[in-house]
């Protein structure tokens, strides 16, 4: 298999490919290419570059015209950008997606089991798992819904986890979850649509499992959390509106599943009970997918000058005349200060091993940590515990002395606030670069999203690849310039 | 269905009507000058803006008006809120903010628009002159309506179109013939002159009603039948009455009232619209003075839509 492609390489787009010392995805040697890549690859390589390009412009043309975009905010005003799409898909092989998938349950499981002790009955103080302190102090903990009752004991119904292959050891390991409200979903599905339509003939000879039963496994998960009858249940998507940088995957889940999107404006609370306001009068809801953030869900319980949410909601939430997915205080579970814990977790509330690594974590709260942080900063990755979408981030090897000095002074005032993490070279997968005309080696993770239903959890294979597109970048959040690529689990082996 | 859906839709549809209106004022404008000598293809633009009730804004944007300026006002300004790019503009966002009730088709097929809008090189469409464009704008908006009739089921959401862009070209049609009656009238103080034909030509052609008209009434082109045509004809899809027959049919489709009564304020006043459009003859319309006539249908338009907004969009706070 290997000889015929590498011939075929040194005309076309992967002339001159390397692999820069990386794990690739493709290639396990230069020229030599992984087995369950090597149909793709057979595909690329009879393609002509002019070929490829074309194919590219009308998959850009597709997002276009459907208006796929996102909303970038740094400038202070709104911008709504494509979001970048390389056509070369990231592969995931199906023994390894198995193990993946098998490691995600576990810690979705996990996570969920964490949320229902905090706030429920805590035994995990008492069992010292964690000290209280800790997750009482993370930013998005709310003491306001300790003791709340939530539909069938689900917190965690959709979670969305970072995953990177080190390339050090070839394996993946978290690098962090979001349990609140992860977007991307909409553009698994988008890339997949567009994919099979631009590249047919690769999609079909590759054997892919399919993705499309999402909004439908989701739609399910959120009717059985009726608190009246599931067959009349009226479930909404509450979204903060066409402002939100996510607004048009609020759009495309509430039409596949075929529920209403609503904003804050279009609901009122009466006597306890969440209405919708219709031309024929008000509409009792019965289940809320919320895109919207926790602090802003209530004026009356949260933020008072909040106009995205609706007023009295947390009371209607309480009395269980609602169900909100997420639950209200997921941000307990994927504060970046926990992350470290979610191991013991695993152990403590399912009496198992982790099978996913984690990636290992300083903790700026402990001081040996932080005088460690503070004399290696040029070689680390700072967060800020809270933060999410890559904003409030050092990357400090590719940073300038002034940005490492600024963080410096940061971590020393609110040390609680941060975390680092040694940079973990992630993994490659060749990618188009329009500069060149040819392909070259980009860094990329991948984020699966995890369904919850109370016993299991459904994930669809593979999930969100984002690739970070200049040449040597690690960070591949959409808002600081990243992309994405469709993923593929193969059928089978091969 | 939800107010503020409801809402988005009756707006999404009255905005690309406007635009769609503009292009067609803009286009018969410029065709019907095309035959006149130069000085009154340069004074007769002045009326356009009158029609957009924009004079305050046009004066301080641009001065003395004319052919270029006119178009560049009424088809690309950003400052004009009823300029074409602006129309297209928001019925882009409205339609942004419902694209889960709309179809996918209708969706891609007003962003393409949009897109296409934004391609367009103002200064080298004004030098062009503004039939290519108002061209591409009319085609848009007829496909528009194509996809959305081919696309999207036909129920309440699809009412709420229907009565958006009908209201809207109920109060299009009425200043068009307004403006341009008064533009004629004005042409014609050398006595005993033959009134212009080409002229009433130009405004059958600008509503698409040209060959309907010789169909119609297998005569020369007069101006009381030209009028008659764009005001009561029962079947015109462009005549003030058979858009205001629309409009009632939505009306009542949205609140199941049958013939013969009304549901709300909107309803009553269409109703009374349309006993006048239906029983008026085109003589007493020209007795009690065509002007005073369309004055009022637009005073009335404005009207309905106010009382559609009340009863179907606004949500008084429960107490």
């Amino acid at each position: 298999m290997s000889a015929a492609p590498s011939q075929e390489l040194r005309r076309g787009l992967f002339d001159g490919y390397d692999t820069g010392g990386f794990y690739d995805e493709m290639f396990s040697a230069p020229g030599c290419p992984r087995p369950h890549y090597s149909k793709l690859l057979d595909k690329l390589s009879a393609m002509a570059p002019e070929h490829f390009e074309e194919r590219r412009k009308l998959a850009d043309l597709s997002f276009l015209i459907q208006g796929i975009t996102f909303t970038v905010y740094s400038d202070g005003q709104g911008t709504e950008r494509l979001f970048p799409f390389d056509l070369i898909p990231r592969i995931l092989a199906h023994s390894e997606w198995e193990r993946i998938e098998r490691g995600l349950a576990q810690r979705v499981m996990a996570l969920n089991l964490f949320l229902q002790d905090v706030y429920g009955r805590q035994l995990l103080f008492k069992d010292r798992v964690i000290p209280r302190a800790l997750v009482y102090s993370c930013p998005h903990f709310r003491r306001e819904v300790i003791g709340v009752e939530v539909a069938r004991g689900i917190y965690t119904h959709i979670c969305g986890i970072d995953l990177v292959r080190d390339s050090k050891t070839g394996d993946f390991c978290v690098l962090e979850d979001n349990v609140r409200t992860p977007s991307g979903i909409s553009y698994v599905l988008e890339n997949r649509l567009v994919m099979t339509r631009v590249l047919p003939d690769a999609f079909q000879a590759c054997e892919v499992l399919p993705v499309n039963h999402y909004p439908a496994e989701l739609s399910r998960i959120l009717r059985s959390l009726s608190p009246r009858s599931e067959d009349d249940a009226q479930i909404v998507l509450l979204t903060p509106g066409i402002h939100n940088s996510a607004y048009f995957e609020h759009s495309f889940l509430a039409q596949q599943m075929g529920i209403e999107l609503v904003e804050g404006r279009d609901l009122i609370v009466d006597g306890g009970v969440v209405y919708t306001k219709t031309i024929r009068g008000l509409n009792r809801v019965d289940v809320i997918y919320r895109r919207v953030d926790d602090e802003f869900l209530d004026s009356l319980t949260f933020r008072p000058e909040s106009l995205l949410g609706v007023p009295g909601l947390m009371g209607a939430y309480r009395a269980g005349n609602v169900a909100l997915a997420n639950a209200v205080g997921n941000g307990a579970a994927d504060d970046k200060g926990i992350y470290t814990f979610v191991p013991s977790f695993i152990r403590y509330y399912l009496a198992e091993e982790p099978i996913l690594n984690s990636v290992e974590t300083y903790l700026c709260a402990k001081p040996d940590d932080l005088a460690y942080v503070l004399e290696h900063l040029p070689e680390l990755v700072v967060k800020a515990v809270g933060e999410s979408g890559g904003y409030g981030m050092l990357m400090g090897p590719a940073a300038s002395q002034a940005k490492i000095e600024e963080f410096r002074d940061l971590i020393r005032r609110n040390p609680g606030n941060y975390i680092a993490q040694p940079v973990v070279p992630l993994s490659r997968v060749p990618s188009y670069d329009s500069a060149s005309g040819r392909v070259a080696g980009r860094h990329v993770d991948l984020r699966p999203y995890c369904l919850y239903d109370g016993k299991k959890v459904t994930i669809v294979p593979g999930g969100l690849t984002r690739v970070a597109l200049q040449r040597g970048s690690l960070v591949v959040n959409s808002s600081q310039g990243g992309g994405s690529k469709d993923t593929w689990v193969l059928r089978g082996e091969n | 269905m939800l107010s503020r859906i409801a809402e988005s839709l009756f707006w999404l549809a009255r905005y690309i009507e406007r635009a769609e209106d503009t292009a067609r004022i803009l286009d018969v404008n410029y065709h019907m000058l095309l035959e006149q000598s130069q000085q009154s293809y340069r004074l007769r633009w002045a009326p356009l803006i009158v029609m957009a009730g924009e004079q305050n804004l046009f004066r301080e944007l641009y001065g003395e008006a004319n052919a270029e300026n006119v178009f560049e006002f009424l088809a690309f300004c950003q400052d004009n809120p009823s300029s074409i790019v602006q129309c297209i503009s928001k019925a882009r966002e409205n339609a942004r903010t419902i694209r889960d009730r709309i179809s996918r088709e209708m969706w891609e097929d007003i962003n393409g628009l949009y897109y296409m809008m934004a391609r367009f090189h103002p200064p080298d469409e004004v030098a062009a002159g503004p039939h290519r464009f108002c061209d591409r704008i009319k085609f848009g908006a007829h496909r528009f309506h194509g996809v959305t009739d081919a696309t999207l089921p036909h129920d309440e959401g699809w009412e709420f179109l229907r009565i958006g862009w009908s209201l809207e070209r109920a109060e299009m049609t009425a200043r068009l013939v307004d403006v341009q009656y008064h533009n004629l009238l004005e042409e014609l103080p050398v006595a005993g002159a033959a009134p212009d034909n080409h002229q009433w030509m130009a405004v059958l052609r600008s509503v698409g009603a040209y060959e309907a008209y010789h169909r119609q009434y297998h005569s020369t082109i007069e101006p009381e039948k030209v009028v008659e045509m764009l005001i009561l004809h029962p079947q015109h899809p462009r005549s003030i009455r058979f858009s205001a027959t629309e409009v009632q049919a939505g009306l009542r489709a949205v609140s199941g009232t049958g013939t013969g009564s009304y549901a709300n304020e909107a309803e009553r006043l269409t109703g009374k619209v349309l006993e006048r459009l239906r029983y008026d003859k085109v003589g007493e319309i020209f007795k009690q003075g065509l002007h005073e006539y369309l004055s009022d249908l637009q005073r009335m338009c404005r009207a309905i839509g106010e009382d559609i907004a009340r009863t179907y969009f606004y949500y008084a706070v429960v107490a």
